[in-house]
């Protein structure tokens, strides 16, 4: 096996201290709108930028379009959490559905990096059986893709990240390339009251360097992981993907959002991208296109994409746009202490299990779901307490009492059901465009799957001296959207990819996964797109 | 600056001497420019208009147990967010994005209490006022003067624990240091504070039980 520096150079590339390379940035090679590219990627997200940078180490001549800023992680990221708003993606959306997932802060970013550049930093790998739910269980789907499939880029990526956590003996059992860090308060009552239930509970997966790594400065442990890095220990594809990318030729045009994609009726061809750029349309002419947008701005741009051939819709033959979008469920259990958590020190993301994440033939529901650590900062933390209906006197005495919780999350499995979908709503955005309409509504096995997880999430609690318990339902993590599938009767696109009605057009995000386990999705986002890269520029190079 | 008041009951004084704003040094230059503004310049008043902001004003106060002085300047951080359009983006079906339901609810705030006491949510009295906001909170699904009454709620909550556990006197209220780049933290651990914190004078106390007694 190659080294990871021989395969992607980005860690060596950055600064040997925090902050970024800017000689990088102004030596970047940059492409006229009508040179014909090899590949506009719309979207630098986790998906996006494991693409770009595949195809740049290849010799493509691509660049990745991304609607919010290039960051600079020293000047434009802060450590609070109001300041850190403008991470987020929020254009209007509107939402619905008997169970409306609320969006915003809770679910996109925008800008180079995508959600990576605020996700926790949680990195499992799926189990096999997620790849195969429709025959193993009769519920979700059968992936175009077999686990096996995926795991050499699960390794791959894993070793670019780097991923750090104790050897995981859940799915297909595998070790990390980094040692698992220490653990905060949090981790520690986590791994106490497990042991007490007869749970097996694990340090990791994180991606988060243990050590340095490259010139990655090592985790500080300063509880700041969801409003962005400032000190490049944890990973997101602008310190992972984007400097190697780069330095490969690769052109990143950030504050660029795409608005339509370019289509030729004669050869029924995508031609490139129209896009907005301070005020102004341009077009960029390219031999393909790949949509990486996240689960919402994927779908709405196809959506938005129409043609004399696609009256509904690019891709949208078959009403297949939109559907099977997936949120997991994620409610938060916090127990009280006497002694003091301080739950905010150290990475949120530290301890995990996954004993409870394969379908149990005793139980009633299908499929399962994984416990974690989360630990809120203050904002989060007042909406868990205001949740239990607190205000007033209440919620500060409440609030004062913050160093002395702990808390659990959960992800529960929901099913991909048809009728979850994004269509474009009547409002439009300050660029005219129809936005996007989320509905979601749960199903049966989904509320069963909270409600045990929270039964779990409170025994793990008492059993480590908790006296009091409070939850809060949430949401987290939408994946699907335009999924990939045997055939265009049942998905957007195939296991590579491509999409089933435009020859030249991939979606290389979240929204091609068919199920999403209850594992954090984006490592396998990442290998996702790294397997696509691998067999279209082995395809289109044959 | 002195602490928020807040009686020992609720919550206060637990963190004694404890102050975030002590750590500034610590912080980088940008996180410094962003807290430091919400502490020493709260922006004027530029979205709500005159009677919208004593409404909001009521609301925020009660919200909050913001009785006396020193106080948040929630109302100006609030006002700051809708007149930059600084909004999380998404609104629910049915009702209208985060500017336009943030007025029409204050204005239902004063059609409810004229047509309860006769006076507007400002001149009530502070029981009118809360007994107002219970029938929100216990409203769930139903219609509040043209909104489901739970999105109304977390509409009004969200953005007031957002702006009042953003400022650094909060923060000093619960024992949170605030802001940790460069520094970061060294004592992980159940019970090991870092030098620069301070901790909690009544860890037995449990003011969470004590309340759900009361
Ligand atoms: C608070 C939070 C915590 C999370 N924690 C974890 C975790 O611990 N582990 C985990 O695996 N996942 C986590 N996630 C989820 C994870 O970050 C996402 O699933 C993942 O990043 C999605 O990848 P993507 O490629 O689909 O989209 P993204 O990474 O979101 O990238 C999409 C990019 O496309 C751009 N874009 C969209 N539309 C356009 C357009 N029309 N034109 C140009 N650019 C466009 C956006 O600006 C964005 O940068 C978390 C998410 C959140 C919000
Ligand atoms: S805790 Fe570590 S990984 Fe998280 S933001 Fe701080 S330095 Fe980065």
């Amino acid at each position: 096996m190659t080294s990871v520096r021989d395969r992607n150079e980005s860690a060596w590339l950055l600064p040997p201290h925090p902050g970024q390379n800017h000689q990088l940035r102004a030596d970047m090679r940059r492409f006229a709108d009508d040179d014909e590219i090899d590949i506009a990627i719309v979207g630098c997200g986790a998906g996006g930028s494991t693409l770009v940078q595949r195809l740049a180490r290849r010799g493509w001549r691509a660049v990745a379009f991304d609607a919010g800023p290039f960051w600079d992680p020293e000047r434009d990221w802060v450590s609070d959490e109001a300041g850190s708003h403008h991470l987020y993606w929020t254009e209007p959306r509107v939402i619905a559905g008997d169970d409306p997932v609320p969006l915003g802060s809770n679910n996109s970013g925008r800008g180079v990096g995508g959600s990576m550049v605020h996700y926790a930093g949680y990195t499992p790998r799926f189990h096999p059986s997620d790849f195969r739910t429709h025959t193993a269980d009769g519920v979700g789907a059968d992936w175009p893709l077999s686990y096996s499939d995926l795991k050499p880029f699960y390794e791959d990526i894993e070793a670019e990240l780097p991923v750090a956590g104790e050897p995981w003996p859940w799915g297909d059992p595998h070790s990390y390339p980094h040692r698992p860090h220490p653990v905060s308060g949090n981790g520690e009552l986590f791994l106490r009251g497990a042991r007490a239930c007869g749970i097996t509970a694990k340090v990791g997966p994180v991606a988060i360097a243990n050590g340095r790594f490259g010139n990655r400065p090592h985790c500080i442990y300063r509880g700041f992981c969801l409003q962005g890095c400032k000190v490049n220990a944890k990973a997101s594809p602008l310190i992972t993907h984007i400097p190697d990318a780069l330095a490969h030729g690769a052109e990143v045009r950030a504050d660029s959002m795409v608005s339509r994609i370019g289509f030729d009726e004669r050869t029924g061809r995508a031609t490139g991208v129209h896009y907005l750029r301070n005020g102004t349309e341009h077009f960029q002419r390219a031999r393909m296109v790949a949509v990486a947008g996240y689960s919402i701005e994927t779908p709405r741009l196809l959506l938005n994409s129409r043609s004399a051939r696609f009256p509904d819709g690019m891709c949208n033959d078959f009403d297949q746009v939109g559907r099977y979008l997936m949120v997991q469920g994620a409610p938060q259990t916090a127990g009280r202490f006497d002694a003091e958590v301080r739950m905010f020190k150290a990475p949120p993301p530290e301890v995990s299990t996954e004993d409870f994440y394969e379908t149990d033939p005793t139980k009633p529901y299908k499929r399962g779901f994984s416990i974690q650590t989360v630990s809120p900062l203050p904002i989060t933390w007042a909406e868990h307490v205001a949740a239990q209906g607190h205000w007033g006197t209440d919620l500060r005495r409440y609030m004062s009492d913050y160093p002395h919780w702990a808390c659990l999350g959960a992800l529960c499995e929901f099913l991909p059901l048809e009728g979850n979908r994004v269509t474009l709503a009547e409002e439009t955005d300050r660029h005219g465009l129809p936005v996007a309409r989320f509905s979601y509504s749960q199903c049966d096995n989904d509320r069963q799957l909270m409600d045990a997880a929270q039964g779990v999430m409170e025994r793990i609690l008492r059993a480590a001296g908790a006296d009091e318990v409070i939850t809060i339902k949430r949401f987290a993590h939408l994946v699907g959207g335009a999924r990939m599938a045997a055939d265009e009767r049942h998905g957007v696109v195939d296991r590579n990819c491509r999409s089933f009605a435009v020859p030249n057009l991939l979606i290389t995000d979240g929204s091609v996964l068919p199920t999403q386990g209850s594992a954090n999705p984006a490592l396998t986002i990442m290998a996702v797109a790294a397997r696509a890269a691998a067999s279209l520029a082995n395809r289109e190079e044959e | 600056m002195s602490s928020l008041p807040l009686s020992p009951a609720d919550g206060g004084g637990r963190y004694p001497g404890f102050r975030t704003l002590d750590q500034s040094p610590h912080w980088d230059a940008a996180t410094t420019e962003v807290v430091l503004a919400r502490v020493e310049h709260p922006p004027g008043i530029r979205f709500f208009a005159a009677r919208e902001q004593a409404l909001a004003q009521a609301l925020f106060d009660l919200l909050l147990a913001q009785t006396g002085e020193p106080r948040v300047p929630v109302l100006e951080l609030v006002d700051a967010r809708l007149a930059d359009g600084e909004t999380d983006g998404w609104h629910y079906d049915g009702m209208d994005p985060d500017p336009q339901a943030w007025r029409a609810t204050l204005a239902a705030l004063d059609d409810e209490a004229r047509a309860g006491s006769g006076s507007g949510f400002v001149e009530a009295d502070a029981d009118a006022q809360r007994a107002i906001l219970q029938r929100v909170q216990a409203g769930g699904q139903d219609d509040w003067h043209g909104y489901p009454a739970s999105h109304v709620w977390s509409l009004w909550t969200r953005y007031a624990c957002t702006a009042f556990y953003s400022h650094p006197w909060a923060w000093d209220e619960i024992g949170f240091p605030g802001p940790a780049y460069p520094r970061g933290y060294k004592n992980l651990g159940v019970d090991r504070p870092e030098p620069f914190e301070v901790p909690d004078a009544h860890p037995a106390e449990d003011p969470v039980s004590r309340g759900a007694r009361s």
